[in-house]
């Protein structure tokens, strides 16, 4: 035995000064992506500390791993066993000729899991980005001066699920800052854009160049940002949305004209519905005015009485003409609920 | 800091023979062997330690403590299906006890990730400097430098062996 166990055996050593090295555990999507020939970026995200609410951010030490397009959480698990990271080495110890020694380089007390989260960005955008409002023709907003990059970054999501929660809210950058728009300013441009594209006979679900209506609505002082982020918002799926050419997709659009709509009126208690039907019809093409029916909405409305509609619950993409300071303070209520919830499991 | 990337970098490679079978080899020679409990060794002093000149990876000094012996393992039969020599390893601390253990495939392999070693630290640092947006602080960057499938485990207390004649 003795004598076995001094020929075949490969010697063990601990290094002295030991490397710090984490282990993380690869579900089989991350492994396919790391073993990818060419790899993609990948990125841990923490939240930046919520500097509105006074309260100490219960999610600190949150941290995610970001793919281009899928999140996962990042949890450490302690771990009671001495796991060793180990590494060959030519050594001889004391007088001996040295030999390939497996030595532990380091030691890891902890390991990290990912899990998969799926999860909307929108409500962290919301939270992010200043509502853009236009009242009487005056915007009264102050910027936030971050570019898209940087409130992206700050979102604890990949970027792909932060793009669709950006291009949902109609976001735009806009003399460098961020914002999204209010309903009530979203219905206005829209009105423009109808407009536009009446008197200059542009067919919006067809392709037609973004420049032509942008240039017929310059008068009106709408960022082009918003408008190119509504189109992109509402272009047919196929539809390379960089690109000088726009294509609207009827039926998202005759829908989001409606919402919109409902939207900006909200808070309003005797909408008529009828009012608003007659509306909707002249805010979208001739063509599309069969389209603007209630049973395209549904879901979307409730109906107060007979006679009036209003949207359905306290949509918090309703912007209000209301400053913003009390959505923020009703956005991050809802982030504490959420907190609740997660620790609660 | 709220964006670390992480990147992605098998570049590590070790040229230093490897001891262990060829199923447990990666390229940067990166292993992980796994005990319950904890190695105690004597502090280290000049007499049980080497700092091995031969080897310009390892910089450090190092204390052996032990032999992992793959009783089942034989290099000749090189039949890569053949699985069952990793049920069995030893692993002889001292010279009185051994722990029993084994090779385990991981279910999920880890990813043995470091914080990555800048270079250019002075210039990035630099750089960051005047880019930075009011304090934003230098940005910490990590590297995957290997991916591990299998790892060594000793799940059980160790037992008492009968010591060496030397």
């Amino acid at each position: 035995m003795a004598t076995q166990q001094d020929e075949g055996g490969v010697p063990f050593s601990i290094a002295h000064d030991l490397q710090q090295f984490r282990l993380l555990e690869l579900p089989a999507g991350i492994l396919e992506l790391i073993d990818a020939p060419n790899p993609p970026a990948l990125s841990i995200k923490s939240q930046a500390a919520s500097r509105a609410s006074g309260t100490p951010n219960p999610k600190a030490a949150y941290a995610v791993l970001c793919t281009p397009n899928k999140t996962f959480q990042l949890r450490q698990v302690q771990t009671s066993n001495s796991v060793f990271v180990t590494q060959p080495r030519l050594e001889g110890h004391g007088n001996e000729i040295p030999v390939p020694t497996t030595c532990a380089v380091a030691s890891c007390t902890a390991t990290l899991e990912l899990h998969p989260t799926v999860e909307s960005s929108a409500p962290y955008l919301k939270e992010a980005l200043p509502i853009y409002d236009i009242i009487d023709g005056m915007v009264d907003v102050a910027g936030n001066g971050k570019s898209k990059t940087r409130i992206l970054s700050d979102v604890p999501l990949s970027n792909g699920e932060c793009e669709v929660g950006w291009k949902e809210l109609i976001a735009f950058e806009f003399a460098g800052s961020s914002y999204r728009p209010s309903a009530n300013t979203l219905a206005q441009v829209w009105k423009s854009i109808n407009a536009a594209a009446l008197a200059g006979g542009t067919k919006l679900d067809s392709q037609f160049l973004t420049e032509e209506i942008l240039k017929a609505m310059d008068e009106e002082g709408y960022p082009s940002e918003l408008i190119t982020a509504i189109f992109r918002r509402l272009a047919a799926d196929e539809q390379d949305t960089n690109g000088p050419w726009s294509c609207l997709d009827r039926t998202k659009t005759v829908h989001f004209v409606g919402i919109t709509l409902l939207e900006a009126r909200e808070g309003e208690a005797n909408y008529l519905t009828a009012e608003f039907l007659n509306a909707w019809k002249d805010c979208v093409p001739e063509s599309w005015r069969t389209d603007a029916e209630l049973s395209t909405i549904k879901d979307a409305y409730v109906l107060p009485s007979t006679m009036t509609i209003a949207v359905k619950g306290v949509s918090a993409s309703s912007a209000k003409t209301e400053d913003s300071t009390p959505k923020v303070g009703s956005s991050s209520r809802k982030w504490h609920e959420r907190f609740g919830r997660a620790r609660q499991r | 800091m709220p964006t670390i990337p992480l990147h992605i970098s098998k570049t590590l490679h070790s040229t230093t023979e490897n001891p262990l079978p060829p199923l447990l080899l990666t390229p940067s020679g990166l292993a992980i062997l796994e005990l319950q409990g904890t190695i105690h060794f004597p502090t280290p002093s000049s007499a049980t330690t080497t700092s091995p000149s031969s080897d310009f990876t390892s910089n450090s000094s190092s204390t052996q403590v032990g032999k992992l012996v793959f009783p089942l393992y034989n290099p000749k039969l090189s039949d890569p299906a053949d699985t069952k020599w990793m049920k069995r390893v030893y692993f002889y601390v001292g010279k009185h006890q051994r722990l029993n253990g084994e090779v385990k495939k991981l279910g999920k392999p880890f990813a043995i990730i470091r914080k990555r070693e800048r270079r250019e630290d002075v210039e990035m640092g630099g750089m960051e400097a005047v880019e930075g947006e009011g304090g934003l602080e230098v940005q910490e960057e990590l590297e995957i430098v290997e991916v591990v499938r299998y790892k060594i485990v000793f799940s059980t207390r160790p037992e008492p062996v009968g010591g060496e004649e030397a």
